[in-house]
């Protein structure tokens, strides 16, 4: 009887321990803990879920991917082919009281593309020569010849404080203009963020955060339906009846297939296109991601992209035809080498495999080759003895079509299987062009070429699902931030 | 015995090296951390420039000896993912695996002791069936599977217990318990069938001549030759857990030990990371090895250690 009783104590006081989830408060389950809260050093995502709470950027995404400013008081003005004009907000201060102002936007910018710093993030600003002051709330910034992209990279930059950033310790006491104030790190268990009551801007409903760090996504997952938790990321899509609230918005990932131009079977264009149209995408998204994927439309980029072009049909799923282009090819039964990897990406493994399905149906053999991660790069990065198929999947934070462009489509790309000269002309002539509607239209003319060539199988947008406790209101966004300010509880 | 613990030590010290230098050739062997720190689209100027930061361009061999002197001054280097000492991050998270792993190891004990024991007095009996025929349920199931179970039933369900974390004890009792059920069950069958064997011996039946009570029999004469094979048992099992079954375990229960750790260091190729957590777990293992051939000396004096 006396045990009974201490075990139904322990079960209520342990139930009522469990859920720190009370009004005004929100616990966020992340994949993985940051090593660093400093935010310009690591390119990972579960620092990001952090720093974006604490950091802000001059430029900022509205919830559909549109730029506007952040910090900065106006769209930054491009003074000459390779200066830009920023004017920021005035009044704003860091949590520790330094202010907000021009030499902090100078040295922020000094200090990430700083090769003794070694930023993983500073391929996003390899165009950045260096930043001048110009008044107390004007900067210039110079870039290597003209960079129409820098304001969508200025909203990947997260502006720090020179004096705390200096100190040894600023990686484990962040110190931003954010709606949210640093409050502790338990490393391993947990990071508690604490609302800023004097932010500049709209004042969050939400007013204290906690963060935690679970990588295996059974636990994640029950952490949810327990309650200990609000919100979860990269649910998965089987798992969507299960969950309080499942939320979903297109995604920053496309997986596509680069097929080998140049050489073997694929540098036929009839072979690429019956590749193509041998897939039934449709079929894919439902069957592997449960309808959260978009079919993608015949191209690298989802339609929140810049330079994404809305004419571009999209292969549709057409398997008399693909066997027609494969006999005028001479092409039947010919071996194809299908590169993969297995648990990098969201369904890599099945998505190589279910492809070969179909590609096996049109008369081709396809040779399906799943490697380690490792040794998968290695294909991914080897241009001499290229596979003739590769999957990889492309994820664009920064909704702009240079990056995956310039990997993947540029002949000199680190994941392109091409030599087109005039695309690859193309592509730069489009990181300088500094014209938007003329810049546009090279982006949606190279998009169509390779379209036409079908240097790609184009495959999905697959969908960032999210799983939320009942009380939680948020919306998803496509720039894939958790931005706290945007919650609220009942 | 000073001279055989000397000689012991040195074949410990002979297999720290021998780890030392396969670790190395390993870590070298598996893969690229550059490629998989820099974002995919990063350029082969971004990449090459980076590798060289982290002195990974260097010939391979200069690259050893480096490593061998830092170690040689008890540097395990800094860790490429964190940026930080390695032996750092080792020391936050050892405490709390060997937490876990004593934890587990005495909750093991303290079960399969006397369960083994009781079974073993009646062979056949019914408490003895109950008790093989749980053992080898148990021994079937999956860790990883038995883990998310008692999630599924603690933590989702009933609610008694967190589902993930390491902030209390509560938090403690789950993946102890998942980590434990294994080495319970193997214990549970070398007891009982060690202790069958002790009770099927001469001295057991001149003693229950001569009116010894069972309990003394039990607890005074058969138990003391029973415990060099169950210990043994149980440094094996020890090991077993330290340097394998916490990976899964930790992962599972989102606890933040070294076996979290050793796994998030292998998805992001941290070599160095990598290696330091193998170099410290192979120390802690040779050392408590050393340990253990002391206490069977001392158990068992007629145990010759040479």
């Amino acid at each position: 009887m006396i045990f009974g009783r201490a075990v139904f104590a322990a079960a209520v006081y342990g139930f009522a321990t469990m859920l720190p989830a009370q009004a005004q408060q929100v616990v966020i389950a992340i994949g993985s803990e940051p090593t660093t809260l400093d935010p310009q050093l690591r390119e990972d995502g579960g620092e990001r879920a952090v720093t974006d709470n604490i950091f802000e950027t001059l430029m900022v995404r509205d919830a559909t991917g549109a730029l506007k400013p952040g910090l900065a008081a106006s769209d930054p003005v491009q003074v000459s082919d390779s200066v830009w004009e920023i004017t920021l907000r005035e009044g704003i201060s860091f949590h520790n009281g330094e202010p907000f102002n021009a030499d902090t936007v100078v040295y922020s910018i000094e200090r990430i593309i700083d090769p003794e710093y070694n930023s993983e993030q500073a391929s996003f600003f390899s165009s950045i020569v260096g930043a001048d002051k110009i008044d107390d709330l004007t900067v210039s910034v110079e870039t290597e010849g003209p960079d129409p992209i820098l304001p969508a990279r200025l909203y990947w930059m997260k502006m720090v404080p020179p004096e705390a950033a200096e100190a040894e310790d600023f990686a484990a006491n962040p110190v931003g203009t954010g709606p949210y104030k640093f409050v502790s790190w338990d490393r391993g268990n947990e990071i508690v963020l604490d609302v800023n009551a004097d932010y500049w801007g709209e004042a969050p409903e939400i007013k204290d955060v906690t963060f935690r760090f679970i990588s295996e996504f059974g636990t994640r997952l029950s952490s949810l339906l327990s309650g200990e938790v609000d919100l979860i990321t990269n649910l998965l899509p089987e798992f969507v009846a299960q969950v309080p609230q499942a939320k979903s918005v297109s995604g920053l990932e496309l997986p596509i297939i680069i097929l080998d131009a140049d050489e073997g079977p694929t540098a036929d264009v009839r072979v690429r296109q019956a590749l193509n149209l041998a897939v039934d995408k449709v079929a894919l998204a439902e069957a592997l991601y449960a309808g959260y994927a978009d079919v993608a439309q015949g191209q690298l980029m989802a339609p929140s992209f810049f330079g994404f072009n809305p004419d571009v049909p999209g292969y549709g799923y057409d398997p008399e035809r693909a066997r027609e282009l494969i006999a005028e090819a001479g092409a039947e039964g010919i071996e194809i080498e299908l590169v993969g990897t297995a648990g990098r990406w969201l369904k890599d493994r099945e998505v190589v495999e279910v492809v070969a399905e179909f590609w096996s149906e049109i008369g081709v053999e396809p040779n399906v080759r799943i490697f380690e991660f490792g040794e998968y790069l290695n294909r991914l990065f080897d241009r001499e003895t290229r596979a003739d198929a590769i999957f990889v999947v492309n994820s664009n934070e920064m909704l702009d079509a240079d990056r995956p462009l310039s990997a993947y489509y540029h002949k000199d790309g680190v994941g392109s299987s091409n030599t087109n000269a005039e695309m690859a002309a193309n592509i730069d002539a489009a990181r300088s062009e500094t014209d938007v509607s003329k810049r546009e239209a090279l982006y949606h003319d190279i998009l169509q070429t390779a379209y036409d060539e079908a240097y790609f199988l184009f495959l999905l947008n697959i969908n960032d699902i999210y799983g939320t406790s009942e009380r939680l209101e948020w919306e998803p966004r496509v720039d894939a931030k958790i931005l706290i300010s945007t919650m609220s509880v009942d | 015995m000073g001279r055989i613990l000397l000689l012991r030590s040195w074949h410990g010290l002979i297999v720290i090296m021998g780890v030392t230098i396969v670790v190395f050739v390993v870590t070298r062997m598996i893969g690229d951390p550059v490629d998989i720190m820099l974002p995919l689209e990063a350029t082969a100027e971004q990449r090459a420039a980076f590798e060289h930061q982290l002195g990974l361009d260097r010939p391979i061999l200069v690259q050893f000896f480096d490593y061998v002197w830092s170690l040689a001054q008890f540097d395990l280097g800094d860790s490429l993912w964190q940026n930080r000492p390695a032996l750092e991050i080792i020391l936050e998270r050892l405490p709390l695996t060997l937490y876990l792993c004593f934890s587990a190891i005495a909750v093991a004990v303290l079960v399969a002791v006397p369960m083994g024991v009781i079974a073993a007095l009646k062979p056949g009996g019914i408490i003895d069936k109950i008790t093989v025929l749980l053992s080898l349920g148990a021994l079937s199931v999956p860790q990883f599977w038995l883990g998310l179970l008692f999630i599924m039933v603690f933590a989702v369900q009933l609610g008694w217990l967190p589902a993930g974390g390491a902030a209390s004890f509560k938090h403690l009792i789950l993946p102890a318990l998942t980590l434990a059920i294994p080495t319970m069950t193997r214990l549970v069958m070398v007891v009982r069938s060690q202790m069958m064997d002790e009770l099927n011996a001469q001295y057991v039946k001149t003693a229950e001549a001569k009116g010894m009570p069972l309990f003394r029999i039990v607890g005074l004469h058969a138990m003391r030759n029973c415990a060099v094979p169950v210990m043994t048992l149980t440094a094996w099992e020890f090991i077993r857990i330290l340097s394998g079954y916490t990976v899964v375990v930790e992962t599972v229960f989102a606890w933040p030990g070294l076996g979290l750790i050793a796994l998030q260091a292998i998805e992001r190729q941290d070599l160095v990371l990598l290696q330091a957590i193998v170099f410290v777990i192979a120390v802690i293992v040779v050392v408590f090895n050393l340990a253990v051939d002391i206490i069977y000396k001392v158990i068992d004096p007629r145990i010759k250690l040479d």
